[in-house]
């Protein structure tokens, strides 16, 4: 008679699970564990995971500030748990008369007020499901708002460090985690609670002797929750992590097609879906053979209150301690009680797997946010001295290195990949502080600024050319929130984007990205390059920049670019010797260290490493 | 079929013609475990069906008061503990096993159909479809195949119920069939448009996380630029809209909640009510008036099955439509209409050509065997399409994967996939290319061999493409470089070959338990925590190791620094010594370390020759390889540009057509 039984089978593996390391336990009888855990992190958490302290206080606020819709939950449903007990409490006053030989019943009056219940009973449940849906859904939309404003002020040294794919997780892997359990978890769980702390009552009330029932069946229940609550979380972690591996690695399949025909990988990647198959079902076994135990020590409690308050209350009418009508009151209250108990333990479960995602998401309070010293740069030099830097505590990535960048003027960094290039210049563009020597913008120290304030002077364009999923204007209006349509069309026609915009049926309101416009690489720079002339800073940092593209569309682009350079300093990471020619300093970097620095005719004269490679290049 | 047996050894041939069918066929394939489904089922419902009965023994009892009768109810109510305990346990443990045997055969019938069609599968929809239907479809698949046996075991019980009920007191049970029907009959219709409610909210919900992914994705452009609160304020609306959408469904599932409360309940009003007279008028006793009233709430949980059958029947209609659809795709060649078109492509390409190397008739590009041959392409889309069909059965010419014909919705499919890129035909015969869909480009030559007539598996082994943008498959470093291979060249040597010191630097030091072994160290899903340039040599690396016969790749070393890429010129042409290589690049730095250069500005191939040659004799290569502004180059680059337009317009033109094409079919 559990109601797991009829509704469990969907609704337990909706959602994966995740993570949490715990103690092995008992390996000795049923299904053990397996061995390999697909939830097991495989990549390095990057960003903090909210301690237990942090997500309970996070808990708290949480349904501080819900507390209304809270407490009017619990009221719609004590009413509606009230009204469906009137029926049994009848029946019962019904069955004492009939025992008792009444002839004369006023059954107009029963069924009156019966019918009375049932309204108001109607009334409620419709009012507690409303509600508690209410209440899951601002819960929930405030859990992901509050993590997307908390996202959003991160140090870019943070997001530059950790990338965005942990965050990207979290908001949505973890963020669909927790839908069921906000939205349903919670306010169910309190129904429930509610439900049966008043169920009980009324036993206790009926006739207080039957409640003994409940104390027979209670000790069958604790044990048997404790041993499945201490294996079930974990257990149900792996399953749904095993079940998205099943998934991942499909798409994954999906999206490398060319690259698995043309290495011939596709039975490989066969075995390896198969794979995924064998280690997700092996965490099915486990955690059906879970509540293989489970189901008929519920059952078993279920009908022992049920067979108890028969039973026992039958005696006691045989001694004439309890009248009949009590015993079928009782009887059909303990009969009631099996919902509201496999309510609990159905979304007790699930909220223990879901803390976890609870954490990740909380954690991200945990990431210091920059304090602004509040000092405004006193000019527009960017000056390097005595840089070293490394992104470990115990190796350094720049051995003190010291460049000055005069205004207006263009500096090529060139050099092999893993020297440092890049390291520098994202030091130069204020996103990371120098571990001992210092970068100063106009003599303030640029670690300092806030990023609101350093991206007023100095931007770093790099191969990331994210255009968002919405409309153009607002792609381009968060460079320059309080831009015009003049302004933005005169920075669309500074990079030869202008064309194709004015091409759209929309123009500017064109919508872009999924189930938009899809742009294509080069749009999507020139869309980043506009963003930087109404951004309109006075120093750019270029890593990379147009080394993804293909030759032909890079050239094209090349035009747009030194439209936006031009009247600007410039540090440009170049990959490509051409970029480097046109600089007016050209800086060699291997090693952490600057090897060379001139001008190209220097460098080309003085026939060092540089020159043979220009040499090799030119032909 | 237990669930420790799985995966399974074939998953059989799904009937893909429709949704329904493949329903039915996945139901077929386990019905042992639906048997088994039905009958715990009925023994579960059976139990707890009677308990009603005994407790209306027990009152009976009591009101007679008789302690023996007590005591046989007592008896009973064991035997019932015991019916319901198994019945309910075992119930669960089959019917999570149906479900899990149904959505492990899918998920494996869509792993062997993802990996036969390969590259055909990267137009956009089709991927996405197979991405569906394996993270949200099997669910709701395996749900309702699983769902029929207990729905019919809930017919069953409340069938046999109210048959009792009729037998033991008609007047009463004749009340409570009719109340069932109509309760059912009350209910049912609301839940198809419930369950469309709930669907489209899901929708809504998918595109405001869509939206907050895509603000995290970007965030280091909002950090770097600014407008952090234009986009905080647009999420804050859409996941307000979300909630109130949410909150919408959830009033509609309220109202049913309360209908499914009300209606009930007025059926025990009346049992109640017309009960009670019958007791006060002797026709029954007082233990069946309790009895009646419990079967009658016994009767919500059968009721409550059909409910959740119902919905599960319209959650999973659409989704079950959609893998017989993907499972249904099929690439050009697999099935035996498409033949057709290998074989004209075949035969449009025997006649000339030369008999070793590569040799491609439609742009004229020959690559001797043995040799490195660099290819500079005017269009680096018409590269891609180039690199593409040296390696035979091209993904993109047939285009869109051919459907089962009869499989629902194929047309859709079929349409939306239809992003026509066939390459185009040369300038001398470009009447014939506009002219007929039906003319096939002739096929690639290896030594002389049509690379199309030989089976798939056989030319991809021959020629290997690596593509502009090779995906680097996640899973340790040696896992991605056991790949296929001749055997002749280890992963030290590939690896070194591309540069890639600095690379297993960066991965030892993102995986702390690699314990320093860079072959154990962990790359992430399409290498994204690597550089573009650490990609790109990594993917080389695993290209070499492969040691194809021939090997093509476009761009390797298109986002690698110039002193890194003299080094990979050099060392590439080394280690493929005596293996014919082909490399699509405009840097001047492989060019150079090329034995023969191709110029294709165009449709077809205007020069070939050293690079040092070229650079001297072609002003139009000279513009495209070393991007010098030159006058005199000028003209040949507009010239180039006047012929890659007109071909586009041909292309074009063609792609209409073919677009018609499917329309009108």
């Amino acid at each position: 008679m559990s109601p797991e039984s009829s509704s469990a089978v969907p609704e337990n593996r909706r959602g994966p699970r995740q993570l949490l390391p715990q103690g092995s336990q008992g390996r000795n009888f049923g299904v053990p564990e397996p061995d390999y855990d697909p939830s097991a992190p495989e990549d390095l958490t990057i960003l903090p995971v909210g301690s237990p302290a942090t997500v309970r206080s996070y808990v708290r606020e949480l349904l501080r500030r819900h507390r209304r819709t809270f407490a009017l939950l619990i009221v719609v449903n004590t009413v509606a748990v009230v009204a469906s007990m009137v029926g049994p409490r009848l029946l019962g006053g019904v069955v004492d008369d009939l025992a008792a030989g009444e002839q004369e019943l006023q059954l107009g009056r029963i069924t009156a007020l019966f019918a009375l219940a049932l309204v108001v009973q109607t009334v409620f449940t419709q009012q507690v499901r409303l509600r508690g849906a209410m209440l899951g859904e601002e819960m929930l939309a405030d859990l992901r708002e509050d993590f997307l404003v908390r996202s959003v002020g991160l140090p870019p040294s943070v997001l530059e460090r950790a990338g965005t794919g942990d965050l990207l997780s979290r908001i949505t892997t973890d963020i669909d985690r927790l839908a069921d359990a906000m939205r349903k978890g919670v306010p169910q769980l309190a129904i429930g609670l509610v439900w049966t702390a008043l169920l009980v009552a009324a036993l206790c009330i009926t006739a207080p002797p039957l409640a003994l029932a409940v104390l027979i069946a209670l000790p069958v229940l604790f044990v048997s929750c404790r041993w499945y609550f201490r294996r079930a979380p974990h257990a149900y972690r792996a399953e749904a992590a095993g079940y998205a591996a099943v998934a991942a690695a499909l798409a994954e399949t999906v999206d490398a097609g060319r690259t698995v025909e043309a290495h011939r990988l596709g039975t490989r990647r066969v075995a390896l879906s198969e794979r995924r198959v064998a280690e997700w079902t092996a965490w099915e076994r486990r955690t059906l053979w879970l509540r293989t135990v489970l189901f008929p020590a519920i059952n078993l409690s279920n009908m022992l209150i049920m067979g108890g308050v028969l039973l026992l209350g039958g005696v006691f009418v045989l001694q004439g301690w309890i009248g009949v009508g009590q015993l079928t009151t009782g009887a059909l209250l303990a009969q009631m009680l099996v919902e509201p108990v496999g309510l609990i333990l159905r979304w007790y479960d699930e909220l223990q797997v879901a803390q976890v995602s609870l954490a990740r998401l909380v954690g991200v309070r945990e990431i210091e946010q920059e304090a602004g010293s509040g000092a405004a740069p006193g000019g527009k030099e960017v000056r390097a001295s005595e840089v070293r830097f490394g992104y470990r505590a115990d190796v350094d990535v720049l051995h003190g290195v010291t460049l000055e960048v005069t205004p207006g003027s263009r500096v090529a960094l060139v050099g092999p990949s893993g020297a440092g290039k890049s390291t520098l210049g994202r030091l130069l563009a204020g996103i990371y502080g120098p571990r001992r020597g210092e970068v100063t913008l106009g003599g303030t120290e640029l670690s300092e600024l806030p990023a609101e304030e350093v991206r007023r002077h100095v931007a770093l364009v790099n191969q990331e050319h994210h255009v968002f999923v919405g409309t153009l204007r607002d792609n381009l209006l968060l460079a320059r929130q309080n831009a015009d349509d003049a302004e933005l069309w005169a920075a669309l026609g500074a990079v030869d984007a202008d064309d194709w915009v004015r091409g759209l049926a929309d123009g500017l309101d064109s919508e872009v990205g999924s189930g938009g416009l899809t742009v294509t690489p080069a749009q999507a720079q020139q869309i980043a390059l506009a963003r930087l002339v109404l951004a309109d800073p006075h120093t750019l940092v270029l890593d990379e920049a147009t080394s993804l593209l293909d030759p032909r569309a890079a050239r094209h682009l090349e035009r747009s670019l030194a439209q936006v350079l031009q009247g600007r300093t410039v540090v440009a990471i170049a990959h490509r010797l051409h970029t480097a020619h046109d600089a007016d300093v050209i800086a060699v970097v291997e090693d952490g260290r600057i090897s060379e620095l001139g001008s190209h005719e220097t460098l080309v004269a003085a026939n060092g490493p540089y020159a043979a490679l220009w040499r090799s290049w030119h032909g | 079929m237990q669930i420790r047996d799985l995966p399974y050894s074939d998953p059989g041939t799904p009937d893909v013609r429709s949704g329904l069918r493949l329903l039915l066929w996945l139901g077929r394939k386990q019905w042992g475990g639906q048997l088994k489904a039905l009958g715990w089922g009925v023994l579960q419902l059976a139990s707890i069906a009677s308990f009603p009965a005994v407790a209306g023994l027990a009152v009976t009892a009591v009101v007679h008061r008789s302690g023996s009768d007590l005591a046989l109810a007592g008896v009973a109510m064991a035997v019932v503990t015991v019916a319901v305990t198994v019945g309910d346990t075992m119930l669960h443990r089959v019917a999570v096993t149906n479900w899990i045997t149904a959505a492990a055969r899918i998920q494996q019938l869509l792993a062997r159909r993802t990996a036969a069609l390969g590259a055909t599968l990267t137009r956009r929809v089709a991927a996405g479809e197979v991405v569906a239907v394996s993270t949200g479809d099997i669910e709701r698949i395996g749900w309702c195949v699983e769902a029929v046996s207990r729905f019919s075991a809930a017919l069953l019980t409340t069938l046999g119920v109210c048959a009792a009920l009729v037998a033991y007191q008609p007047q009463l049970g004749l009340l409570a069939c009719a109340g069932m029907l109509a309760l059912a009959l009350t209910v049912l219709p609301l839940l198809p448009k419930a369950t469309r409610r709930a669907e489209a909210q899901r929708e809504r919900a998918g595109r405001a996380t869509e939206l907050a992914a895509d603000t995290v994705a970007g965030l280091r452009v909002l950090r770097g630029i600014g407008g952090e609160d234009l986009f905080l304020t647009r999420y804050r609306q859409a996941s307000q809209q979300v909630r109130h959408a949410a909150v919408r469904t959830a009033r509609m599932w309220s109202f049913i909640e309360a209908l499914q409360v009300a209606l009930p309940g007025l059926l025990l009003v009346g049992v109640v009510w017309y009960g009670t007279r019958l007791a006060l008028d002797g026709h029954i006793a007082v233990g069946e008036l309790v009895m009646v009233y419990g079967a009658i709430s016994f009767l919500l949980l059968p009721l409550q099955l059909f409910g959740e059958f119902a919905m599960s029947y319209s959650f999973s209609r659409p989704s079950a439509a959609r893998a017989a659809r993907v499972l249904g795709l099929r690439r050009p060649g697999e099935e035996p209409g498409a033949q057709a078109d290998d074989e004209q492509r075949a035969a449009a390409s025997y006649g000339a050509g030369p008999r070793e190397g590569l040799y491609d008739p439609l742009t004229g590009l020959h690559a001797p065997a043995a040799r490195l041959t660099a290819v500079v392409c005017g269009d680096p889309d018409a590269a891609g399409r180039l690199a593409e069909r040296l390696g035979g059965h091209p993904a993109s010419a047939a285009d869109a994967p051919a459907v089962g014909a009869e499989a629902v919705g194929a047309e859709a499919v079929g349409a939306a996939t239809a992003g026509v890129a066939t390459a185009g035909a040369p300038d001398g015969n470009a009447s014939a290319g506009q002219q007929a869909d039906a003319s096939v480009p002739p096929s690639v030559l290896l030594n002389g061999v049509p690379l199309d007539t030989l089976p798939l598996e056989e030319a991809r082994a021959a020629v290997l493409v690596q593509d502009k943008d090779p995906v680097l498959l996640s899973g340790t470093l040696g896992e991605l470089l056991n790949v296929p291979s001749s055997g002749r060249i280890g992963a030290a040597e590939a690896l070194n070959a591309a540069q890639c010191t600095d690379v297993l630097g960066a991965l030892v030091q993102g995986t702390p338990d690699a314990a320093g072994d860079p072959m154990r160290a962990r790359i992430t899903e399409r290498g994204r925590s690597l550089s573009g340039g650490q990609r790109q040599r990594l993917a080389l690396a695993r290209s070499l190791i492969t040691d194809p016969e021939v090997l093509v790749v476009d761009e390797p070393t298109s986002a690698v620094d110039s002193h890194t890429e003299a080094r990979i010129a050099r060392e590439l042409a080394e280690l493929r010594a005596g293996r014919t290589t082909v490399v699509f690049s405009s840097s001047p730095l492989l060019l150079d370390r090329a034995d023969r250069v191709v110029f294709v500005p165009g449709a077809a191939v205007a020069a070939t020759g050293t690079h040092r040659q070229l650079l001297r004799s072609d002003p139009a290569y000279r513009a495209v390889v070393t991007r010098e502004p030159q006058h005199h180059a000028d003209a040949s680059r507009e010239q180039v540009r006047a012929r890659t337009n007109q071909r586009d317009q041909r292309a074009q033109t063609h792609q209409r057509a073919q677009t018609e094409g499917v329309e009108s079919a």
